[in-house]
C-alpha cells in the first residue's frame, strides 16, 4: 500500500513537472477523487487529511473552490440517501427527482386515502416500512408538468393512464391526488370503480329513476371520502347549492345552503346518497365553469363504466349494466369536456374487467367503442415499468428498508431478470428474501 | 491402478452386492458423481484446478431445485421438501416464502417500533431465523424401543446429525400444522420459527420433554449393546 501511494505522488509530481495543460489536469484530479474514494472505502483512516489533494493543490495553486468542482465524496453535513429525496412540494418535482423517493406526511395520507386509494398491497408495505413514501416517476411528473401548464379556462383536459398490471398506474394517481390537494383543487376521487359493481354493499332500487339501481351504501361511503379529502377545502371556497333539491316531502336542501350541508344530508339519509352525488357533481361542475373552484376528477378502474357485465342482480334476476346503476351517471357526466376550470385524470386497468377482456391493456381495448368515444380527445399516459435508473433506485430502497436483505453479489441483477423491472412483481419478489 | 481403469471404463462398472436399496434403484451407475451446481464451487474447483480432474467423470443431471441463484439455501430447500405433501412442490414453495414474508413483517415492524441499540438486536432476516429455529429444536439423543426379557424398554440412543434435522424440521412443521381452522399455516408457521429461534415455545419443549425422557431411561442405555 505504501509504495502505492509512493508511487502515486512521484507520478503527480513528475506530471507537474511536465507542465500538463489545465484540462488534463482536470482528469488528473477527477482521477484522483476516484482513488481517494476507494482508499476511504477501505478505512484507510491515514488519509483523512488528505495530504495528496492538498498537495495537488498547492502545486497547480488550483482554488479550493475549483477542487470542490471535482470532488466526488458526498458533503457530510446533510446526509440524504441518494434514492431520496427532501422535495416536500410536490409541485416543484421535476426531471432532476425522477426516480427518486418522497415522503408523504401521515396527515396528507390521512385526508387523502383513508377510505382507499392505495392498494391493499401497498399499505401493507406502509405499516411494514413505517413511512409512506412514493417514488417520483416520469408519468406524474409529466401530467403535473401538463397541468401547470394549461389554460384552466379552456375544456377539461382528459388524460387516461394505461399500462400492464403492476406497472404503478394507482400510485401515480396517488401522486396526482397529492399534487391536487396541494394545488388546491377540488378533488372528485374513486378510489376503484369495480367495486360498485363486483361488491357493491346494498342494492336498492331507485326511488327517484324509473328501472334504475341505487348503491345506497356506496354512494354514502364515496361522499364520505369526498368529505374527507375536501374536509380543508370545503370550508375556505364556500360553495353554495344553486337551486332546491327536494328528497321528499319532508326533506329539501333549499337552495343557498352550502355543499357540505347537501353532502352531509347524503350522508346522514343512506337512501338518497345516489341522488346526493349526482346533484353534488352537477354543482361542483357549475362552480368550477363558473370559476369558483377548480375540480380534479380522478377516477381509477375508469373501464369499469362501460362494461356491460356486473355482479349485480336486478328485482326480476337480471344482470344489470353499469348505465343502469344511478352512480354510473354522475360521474360520466364530470367526465366530459363541457365544462372548465377541472381536470380528468382516469385510468384504465385490465382487472377492472373480467377475463374476457384482458388480451390487451391500450386504452381503446380496454374502454372499448362507446368509451373510447366518451373520452376522446384525451391525453394517453403510459405508465411503464421501472428503468435501469428506478429500478436501482428501488432496489435500494428496499435494501434500506430491510425488506431485501439477501445482498450477495449479483442479487439484483437476478431480480431484474426475475421481475421483469415490474413494480408489483419486485415487491411480490423480496418478499421472502 | 483399477480405479483408473473403471474411470477410463476399460472394465465394465463394478457393482458391489450389497448397495443401499436407494443406490439400487438409482438410474445412475455407482460411477456417476452429484452435480455441482453452485457458482462459487465451481470457482473454487476451476481455481484449485479440481475441474479438470472431473472432465471426464461421469455427472448426474441437476435436479430440478438444484438452482446457481443467489438466493438457494440448500436449508431453504430441504424445509420445502419437508413442507410438501403429495409432491405438490409449487404450493410448499408458495407456503414456505409466505411464511418468510410474515417473519419479515413481524420481524420490522418490531424493529422500525425499537429504538438505539435494542435496533440491532432484532433479527429480521427470515432465512437466519429459519436456520436458528432449526439449530435451535435439534435434539441430540432419542428413544428407541428395544425388547429385553419380554419386556420393551425405550431406550435412549444418540441421533446421526441427519435424523435430528429432520426431526427438527419436523417438529417445526407440526407444531405450525396443529392450529385452528381460520389460522393460516404461514402465519402460525411464523410464529413457530420465531419462537424456537428466541428458545422457546413448543418444539423446543418438546425437545426438552425427550432430552428429559432420555435423561430418565438412561438406566436402560446399556440394552443397546448388551
Amino acid at each position: 500500500m505504501i509504495t502505492f501511494i509512493h508511487s502515486y505522488l512521484l507520478l503527480i509530481l513528475f506530471l507537474w513537472f511536465q507542465k500538463v495543460s489545465t484540462k488534463i489536469w482536470a482528469h488528473i484530479l477527477k482521477f484522483h477523487n476516484f482513488v481517494r474514494s476507494q482508499i476511504w472505502c477501505f478505512g484507510f483512516k491515514s488519509y483523512r487529511k488528505e495530504p495528496i489533494t492538498m498537495l495537488v493543490r498547492c502545486l497547480r495553486g488550483v482554488s479550493r473552490r475549483a477542487c470542490a468542482q471535482y470532488s466526488t465524496v458526498a458533503e457530510p453535513i446533510q446526509k440524504l440517501d441518494d434514492f431520496r429525496t427532501n422535495e416536500a412540494t410536490v409541485a416543484n418535482h421535476g426531471l432532476q427527482h425522477l426516480g427518486k423517493y418522497y415522503r408523504i406526511e401521515p396527515e396528507v395520507k390521512k385526508q387523502l386515502f383513508t377510505y382507499g386509494g392505495l392498494p391493499k398491497s401497498f399499505e401493507k408495505q406502509i405499516k411494514t416500512f413505517g413511512e409512506t413514501c412514493l417514488m417520483v416517476r416520469e408519468p406524474a411528473v409529466e401530467v403535473m408538468h401538463y397541468i401547470k401548464s394549461t389554460d384552466l379556462s379552456r375544456p377539461t383536459v382528459r388524460y387516461v393512464l394505461y399500462g400492464v398490471d403492476g406497472a404503478g398506474k394507482s400510485l401515480t394517481m396517488a401522486h396526482l391526488l397529492h399534487f391536487g390537494l396541494e394545488q388546491g383543487f377540488v378533488l372528485v376521487h374513486v378510489p376503484w370503480v369495480a367495486n360498485w359493481f363486483k361488491r357493491p354493499k346494498e342494492t336498492a332500487s331507485s326511488g327517484s329513476k324509473e328501472g334504475f339501481t341505487d348503491l345506497p351504501f356506496d354512494a354514502a361511503s364515496w361522499l364520505v371520502h369526498f368529505k374527507n379529502q375536501n374536509a380543508s377545502i370545503l370550508p375556505k371556497l364556500d360553495l353554495k347549492v344553486s337551486k332546491d333539491y327536494v328528497w321528499s316531502i319532508r326533506e329539501t336542501t333549499p337552495a343557498g345552503s352550502t355543499l357540505l350541508e347537501l353532502i352531509e344530508h347524503g350522508i346522514a339519509r343512506v337512501k338518497f346518497a345516489s341522488d346526493t352525488v349526482e346533484a353534488l357533481l352537477h354543482e361542483l361542475k357549475q362552480h368550477s365553469t363558473a370559476g369558483r373552484c377548480k375540480t380534479m376528477v380522478a377516477i381509477d378502474g375508469y373501464n369499469a363504466l362501460f362494461y356491460p357485465q356486473t355482479r349485480i342482480l336486478a328485482e326480476n334476476k337480471v344482470v344489470v349494466t353499469p348505465d343502469k346503476i344511478t352512480l354510473t351517471k354522475p360521474f360520466l357526466d364530470i367526465t366530459k369536456y363541457d365544462w372548465t376550470n377541472g381536470v380528468c385524470i382516469l385510468s384504465v386497468d385490465r382487472i377492472a374487467l373480467n377475463e374476457e377482456r384482458w388480451e390487451s391493456e391500450l386504452p381503446q381495448y380496454q374502454l372499448g367503442k362507446e368509451g373510447f368515444e366518451h373520452v376522446d380527445p384525451f391525453v394517453p399516459i403510459k405508465v411503464d415499468n421501472y428503468n435501469n435508473k428506478e429500478f436501482h433506485s428501488c432496489i435500494n430502497y428496499y435494501l434500506n428498508r430491510r425488506w431485501i436483505q439477501n445482498s450477495a453479489p449479483g442479487f439484483d441483477d437476478e431480480l431484474k431478470y426475475l421481475s421483469a423491472s415490474n413494480p408489483f412483481k419486485l415487491m411480490n419478489i423480496c418478499a421472502p428474501l | 491402478m483399477t480405479s483408473a481403469l473403471f474411470k477410463l471404463r476399460l472394465l465394465p462398472p463394478f457393482r458391489p452386492l450389497l448397495l443401499p436399496p436407494a443406490q439400487q434403484m438409482s438410474m445412475y451407475q455407482p460411477t456417476y458423481i452429484d452435480p455441482i451446481f453452485k457458482k462459487e464451487q465451481q470457482q473454487v474447483l476451476t481455481e484449485t484446478g479440481e475441474a479438470s480432474n472431473l472432465a471426464h467423470i461421469p455427472i448426474k443431471s441437476a435436479r430440478n431445485n438444484d438452482t446457481c441463484s443467489v438466493f438457494h439455501d440448500n436449508t431453504v430447500s430441504k424445509f420445502t421438501n419437508y413442507i410438501m405433501r403429495k409432491g405438490n412442490k409449487i404450493l410448499a414453495r408458495e407456503l414456505l416464502e409466505k411464511t418468510f414474508e410474515n417473519v419479515k413483517r413481524i420481524q420490522l415492524e418490531r424493529y422500525n417500533l425499537a429504538e438505539g441499540d435494542e435496533k440491532n438486536k432484532i433479527e429480521t432476516n427470515p432465512k437466519v431465523i429459519l436456520h436458528r429455529a432449526i439449530a435451535n429444536s435439534r435434539p441430540i439423543l432419542q428413544l428407541t424401543p428395544i425388547k429385553r426379557g419380554g419386556v420393551k424398554y425405550q431406550v435412549p440412543i444418540p441421533i446421526t446429525e441427519n435424523r435430528s434435522l429432520f426431526l427438527a424440521m419436523n417438529w417445526l412443521i407440526q407444531a405450525a400444522k396443529e392450529k385452528e381452522r381460520k389460522v393460516h399455516f404461514p402465519e402460525k408457521l411464523a410464529w413457530e420459527l420465531l419462537e424456537a429461534a428466541s428458545g422457546q415455545g413448543r418444539v423446543i419443549k418438546r425437545k426438552q420433554d425427550l432430552h428429559r425422557q432420555c435423561e430418565a431411561n438412561k438406566a436402560y442405555a446399556h440394552y443397546r449393546w448388551s
